[in-house]
């Protein structure tokens, strides 16, 4: 159990990250994209947390349609934050 | 072999936060873009590793939705920086 502990603290700094820059940036299609790879890493730490179907759904809906509809959303608005 | 393929698994975390440094430092959305792709084709093998490590090869499956899902974001992403959709 040693080990995945290790994997956990390292999935767990993948998380915190992007989620600051995400929340951070000025630049709202990077923010999305941001948040995505936030989403990612959450997928893995299902993962080691012994929940696939979990992560499989949080890769599904997280790194996959919530991008998309970011980006469909800066598309119709604008793309800097004032 | 435990601690090989643990080994393998640190290697492949440390690739990830490098590609995490451009991610987050990046000028372009182009480059972080191109970074996010980069650590999910890391982070399909890394989960690879893990099922090995753990013994449970039902985690394999996740990296297909995995590897599908990020092309499908990666050709959004692009078509909206070309200016496409």
């Amino acid at each position: 159990m040693m080990i995945f502990t290790v994997i956990s603290w390292i999935l767990a700094v993948l998380v915190i990250a992007p989620a600051i820059y995400a929340v951070e940036s000025k630049d709202l299609l990077s923010a999305a994209i941001a948040a995505g790879f936030a989403d990612l890493a959450a997928a893995i730490l299902f993962l080691v947390l012994q929940a696939p179907d979990v992560a499989i759904t949080q890769a599904a809906i997280g790194a996959g349609i919530t991008l998309a509809v970011f980006v469909y959303a800066i598309r119709r608005t604008e793309r800097w934050e004032k | 072999m435990n601690y090989y393929y643990l080994g393998i698994v640190i290697l492949l975390a440390i690739g990830t936060i490098l590609a995490l440094y451009r991610l987050l430092r990046g000028p372009t959305a182009a480059d972080r873009m191109v970074a996010l792709d980069a650590i999910t084709n890391v982070t399909a093998g890394m989960i690879i590793f893990i099922a090995l490590l753990s013994g449970r090869f039902i985690y394999v499956d996740v990296t297909l939705v995995f590897a599908i899902l990020s092309f499908v974001g990666l050709i959004i992403v692009a078509r909206y920086l070309e200016g496409g959709i």
